[in-house]
């Protein structure tokens, strides 16, 4: 075998770089020219670029660029497409703003953009200018930009300790790390800051103080060195992706991966950074995990707010994140990590208190202990956290508890006195703890407290020798006071603790069985738009907000389906964060990525099928994010009104595929009636005509005859047939000309009973007409046809018996009957029989009727203005009776 | 003549009333039933020689009456129905049927088709060796098959599928038949098998290939091989 192809098999690329490249294809390329402060010549470097790919025939576009007045660079932009801005106006001011649509519009091959890190007006698609970009990269656009090294988020902390300035505008890290290219815009900070010196470098009149503490060559050196070696790890990651994309060897053992545990503190922020920064040394990927004790879950918004933001910043900075539920807390944290191949552990050290410190040791102990194979770094704070603000309740759930605590304090003192005037018992101050208990379950932890001192108090002016006084004359007397005081306030923790349990797995119960009733409602709701009524009620009903769906029916655009408390419809903006939300199927709107200053929130409705729509919410309180009660909740009700939409389309779909099935069925059904009908008459007539031909010198003279009276017969049964499907087509088409007119019903039944004789000779026919009936408005000959149907359809189905025909008047209608004494029609059958070639038993059964007669009866006698029903059995368990009901002609019944 | 009985089920009593008087000319003697389930009757108590049997009866489908008079008769039925459909010829002469005949119908062709049936159970009760049609001859004791007096040289299931064809003269054998007799019932379904040695008996045996006289193609339901015109 040759060497080569040997070599080719055992080192192949490695699929997932080569696939990494392949996506980076259709993307869009980012270039960030990188510098270590403002000053460095970025902007000037990037247009220079600019230039020279121009000329070089590229489809350069200039997004925006800030010259701040400079000639040098202001001479740059000549002669390169500048797109025009977008002027917004904020608190009063008119802003100019880089045009996201416009430059998707226009869609070159190359947009320069300068300032990565620039936060975008209120009103913006997205708060900050690196997602425009996103988006623009997304849309196939390559993309130049200059970005401050200051301005990274993993260095955010290390910025703010070198140079006392905390950066807010920041780039997440994956910006960077994503980035085609890097090209590093270095000057020494001497040159620097001689340029500063010339008035080279640009700064607002409020910029102008800070920048003079900024431009230190301390600061600069350090802002350099960052921005260098950040620089440099990227070269690194280069040369390593090259070298496994070419399947190179190379020295890049095993793939260290980190984890990193945040909590609800200050710190938690620092913890994500540094982790963020060890995980770009050693290219790890990296996890951010928040573990909490199930039943244990943190309550407080602001807590919970804090675990949210730490890991948003994760993520920012390229982290994955869980949220574990764990008992106990560093054993299944070193589970999870060792079951995900976790290699390092990084998290903060714990805080707490003293006390707990002695009686147990805490997670970060725990940890190290039990790591074995699994690296732990623990950070240290410098952050001290802010001075701690204690929650308190409002003022007036505070007053409540106050007056709640004075009452119960009262009761106790009253009821200790009488106990103590009758019984004397040795020990009251019993009955002081049971008024805090009280207090404690009834109005909560502050009460309780407060009842506790007050206790305290009464008891000492009460009860203590001398009474009614403060003062307290044994010294034993006081020892006991203050552990009555230290029991009754460890009581009254205690017991209002218990009490917020309860109150929590109240509203958990509570939750859980809105969601059970929701997931009964909703499976009951059959059609879309009751499902989306039934998902706003609930979700308006589980958070108190304005909530609102929109669903897409069947890739049209996207259309309000139900919102509750009503509303008419969203507004242009709210309009496109939905839709954004429909189309990446990911959240937009309020506290997300993209148009936050939209009123509400839209999360798309996934199912496995794609994304049915959206589900938009308008939180009551629009400066605090919802709860990770709310949001759980939420999102339960969002992935059982997905599912539920799901299902409502797939019934939709089945009951569309039954319908199209039965009118399939039916079209057969028509063809084989159709076919049977005029086959048979041909049949009978090329039989007769052939075997006349071919054999009629064999026949006799009779024989022959009646063939040829076939012949005839069945040539007039198949016009008639003929006919029949003409009048059909002509009702139904509406085309069918009546010319109503006086009619004496009494005419049109004699006419048709002659007629019908020729046809049966032998069928009897009995006729009875009321005397002096009034006229009807009708065609004469059209009714004459309907009973000639009637009657030819009661002599073929009635078994030969008497036919009897009826005309009388009820109340101001006219009512001709015509009934048989045949077998009757099934009572299933009476409304069918009018349908078009139904014939009460199967389609090609065996009486010669067409199936036409009693559906042209009808269409004839509608057109006419009255009504044709059928009545079975209609005498003695047998019979059909088939009823006409005409209004009478008011007018000519006196002339008469 | 031979007064062979012809059973006619149709509840069509205008079909009956044609057929009659031609049946009786032709010779045979006319039976008739409007039912199916009389149809069964006649069929068990009268021992037609021949049925002409509708498919759409009213009290039951045509193929029930096939199947079922199929158990305890070998009396060769002709389907005659209106049904043009493919699918219901098909499934009618797989249910039994000897030959199908659709409405409507020419005398002629029809009293060729109700010969045939008949000469078919006739021969299936006696031992035929020779075959004869126009210059073919197909010795079927021996296996040979001469054209114009000169052997012609079959592979042995081009053979079979011949002798079988000819045994069957004038009436209509659907592919499956064909198939499960010559290649057995495990390719009942492989109907390209049969096109391609249709294809190279008609070469062989036809004077003109591309217009067939002996091997003829009854579309999309089987072939027949065509009646000695004497």
């Amino acid at each position: 075998m040759p060497p080569l192809l040997e070599r080719n098999l055992d080192r192949r690329p490695d699929p997932d770089a080569l696939l990494a490249v392949a996506g980076a294809k259709k993307r869009g390329k980012l270039c960030i020219f990188l510098g270590a402060a403002p000053g460095v010549g970025k902007t000037y470097s990037m247009l220079e670029r600019a230039r020279a790919a121009k000329a070089d025939g590229v489809d350069v576009v200039i997004g925006v660029v800030e010259t701040h007045g400079r000639q040098e660079t202001q001479a740059l932009l000549e002669g390169l497409e500048i797109m025009p801005r977008r002027a917004v106006e904020y608190r009063g001011r008119v802003i100019e703003e880089f045009d996201m649509d416009a430059a998707l519009a226009r869609k070159p091959k190359l947009i320069v953009v300068d300032e990565l890190a620039h936060s975008n007006a209120p009103d913006s698609r997205h708060p900050k200018r690196w997602q425009d970009i996103e988006e623009l990269l997304e849309a196939g656009v390559d993309v130049w930009t200059a970005l401050n090294i200051q301005h990274l988020e993993s260095l955010a902390d290390v910025v703010a300790r070198i140079t006392g300035v905390r950066v807010r505008e920041t780039v997440p890290d994956v910006v960077l790390s994503s980035a085609c290219d890097v090209i590093l815009v270095d000057i020494t900070p001497d040159e620097l800051l001689q340029r500063l010196h010339d008035g080279k470098v640009y700064f607002s009149q409020t910029a102008r103080l800070a920048a003079r503490n900024f431009f230190t060559p301390g600061n600069l050196t350090a802002l350099r060195e960052l921005a260098l070696r950040r620089t440099a790890e990227r070269v690194d990651d280069q040369v390593v992706d090259y070298l496994r994309q070419h399947a190179i060897e190379g020295p890049w053992g095993a793939a260290e991966r980190l984890l990193v545990c945040v909590g609800a503190d200050f710190a938690s922020d620092n913890v994500v950074r540094a982790a963020a920064r060890l995980a770009t040394a050693l290219n790890a990927e990296w996890t951010a995990v928040f573990v909490e004790r199930p039943g244990q879950e943190e309550a407080d918004a602001e807590r919970v707010k804090r675990v949210d933001d730490a890991l948003r910043l994760a993520e920012r900075l390229g982290a994955s994140t869980e949220r574990l539920s764990a008992h106990d807390l560093a054993g299944d944290l070193l589970r999870f990590a060792r079951r995900e191949n976790f290699t390092q552990i990084v998290l903060g050290r714990s805080r707490s208190g003293r006390l707990a410190r002695f009686f147990r040791r805490s997670l970060t102990q725990e940890l190290v202990r039990r790591s074995r194979d699994i690296a732990v770094h623990v950070v240290t704070d410098e952050v001290a956290p802010p001075p701690g603000k204690i929650r308190l309740p409002s003022p007036l759930s505070l007053a409540g508890g106050f007056a709640g605590a004075t009452a119960s304090v009262a009761v106790a003192v009253g009821f200790g006195a009488a106990l103590d005037h009758w019984l004397h018992l040795p020990n009251l101050s019993m009955i002081f703890l049971v008024a805090v208990i009280f207090c404690a379950l009834r109005f909560g932890l502050w009460a309780a407290i407060m009842a506790a001192f007050l206790s305290f108090l009464a008891f000492d002016f009460f009860f203590v020798e001398p009474d009614y006084d403060f003062a307290i004359s044994e010294p034993q007397e006081i020892l006991a006071l203050l552990v009555f005081l230290v029991v009754a306030v460890i009581t009254g923790l205690l017991a209002g603790r218990v009490r917020e349990h309860s109150i929590q797995l109240t509203q958990r119960i509570d939750a859980t069985r809105s969601l059970f009733e929701f997931s009964r409602k909703v499976s009951g709701a059959a059609t879309l738009d009751d499902v989306a009524w039934v998902a706003t009620a609930q979700a308006q009903k589980a958070l108190g907000a304005q909530c609102v769906v929109a669903l897409a029916p069947q890739e049209g655009e996207l259309r309000l389906a139900a919102a509750w408390p009503p509303l008419d419809a969203l507004e242009v903006g709210e309009m496109s964060a939905a839709r954004w939300a429909f189309e990446k199927a990911e959240a937009a709107g309020w506290r997300t990525g993209t148009l936050p200053n939209v009123r509400f929130q839209f999360r798309p409705l996934t199912t496995p099928r794609g994304v049915v729509g959206v589900c938009g919410v308008q939180p009551k309180k629009m400066d605090e994010p919802l709860s990770a009660q709310e949001d759980r909740t939420l999102s339960a009700i969002l992935d059982q009104t997905a599912i539920a939409i799901d299902r409502a389309q797939l019934i939709d779909k089945s009951i569309h595929a039954a319908a199209l099935e039965e009118n399939e069925k039916l079209r057969t059904t028509l063809l084989s009636s159709i076919s049977h009908d005029l086959r048979t008459p041909l049949a009978s007539i090329t039989g007769a005509v052939t075997s006349l031909r071919e054999l009629g010198d064999k026949m006799s003279g009779s024989e022959r005859q009646d063939l040829l009276a076939s012949i005839e017969e069945e040539s007039g049964r198949l016009s008639r047939f003929v006919k029949n499907l003409l009048d059909m087509s002509r009702i139904e088409a509406g085309a069918l000309e009546t010319r109503r007119d006086w009619v004496d019903v009494g005419d049109a039944i004699r006419a048709a009973t002659q007629r019908i004789r020729k046809v049966f000779p032998d069928g009897k026919v009995i006729v009875s007409v009321a005397p002096s009936l009034p006229f009807i408005r009708a065609d004469a000959n059209l009714l004459q046809q309907v009973l000639f149907n009637l009657l030819d359809n009661a002599h073929k189905y009635g078994g030969g018996a008497a036919v009897s025909v009826h005309a009388r008047q009820e109340g101001g209608d006219l009512v001709v009957t015509v009934t048989d004494e045949g077998p009757g029609i099934k009572p299933s059958d009476l409304e069918r029989i009018f349908e078009k070639f139904y014939r009460g038993g199967r389609p090609d059964g065996r009486k010669a009727g067409t199936g036409l007669g009693l559906s042209i009866c009808r269409g004839l006698v509608e057109a006419m203005g009255g009504t044709i029903s059928a009545q079975s059995p209609a005498l003695r368990r047998r019979g059909t009776r088939m009823i006409l009901r005409f209004p009478a002609a008011e007018t000519r019944g006196e002339e008469r | 003549m031979s007064g062979e009985r012809v059973l006619v089920v149709d509840d069509e009593a205008e079909i009956l009333r044609c057929l009659r008087p031609a049946l009786t000319a032709c010779g045979y003697d006319v039976l008739s039933a409007e039912t199916g389930r009389e149809a069964l009757r006649a069929i068990a108590a009268r021992a037609p020689d021949v049925v002409l049997l509708d498919l759409g009866l009213p009290d039951m489908d045509g193929k029930d009456v096939i199947n079922q008079a199929g158990v305890f008769s070998k009396t060769p039925i002709v389907v005659l129905s209106a049904r043009d459909r493919e699918a219901e010829k098909i499934t009618a002469l797989d249910a039994g049927a000897v030959d199908y005949v659709e409405k409507p119908f020419a005398i002629g062709e029809l009293m060729a088709r109700l010969r045939a049936a008949l000469r078919h159970a006739l021969r299936d009760g006696g031992k035929v060796d020779r075959i004869e049609h126009g210059d073919l001859a197909i010795d079927l004791a021996r296996r040979i098959v001469t054209k114009a007096g000169a052997p012609v040289k079959l592979t042995p299931k081009e053979y079979d599928l011949l002798a079988h064809l000819a045994r069957g003269e004038g009436r209509l054998l659907t592919h499956r038949q064909l198939l499960t007799a010559v290649w057995g019932p495990a390719h009942s379904d492989d109907s390209q098998y049969l096109r391609v040695f249709i294809g190279q008996l008609r070469a062989k045996i036809e004077d003109d290939p591309a217009n067939p006289r002996l091997i003829l193609t009854e579309l999309g339901a089987g072939y027949r091989f065509a009646e000695a015109s004497a």
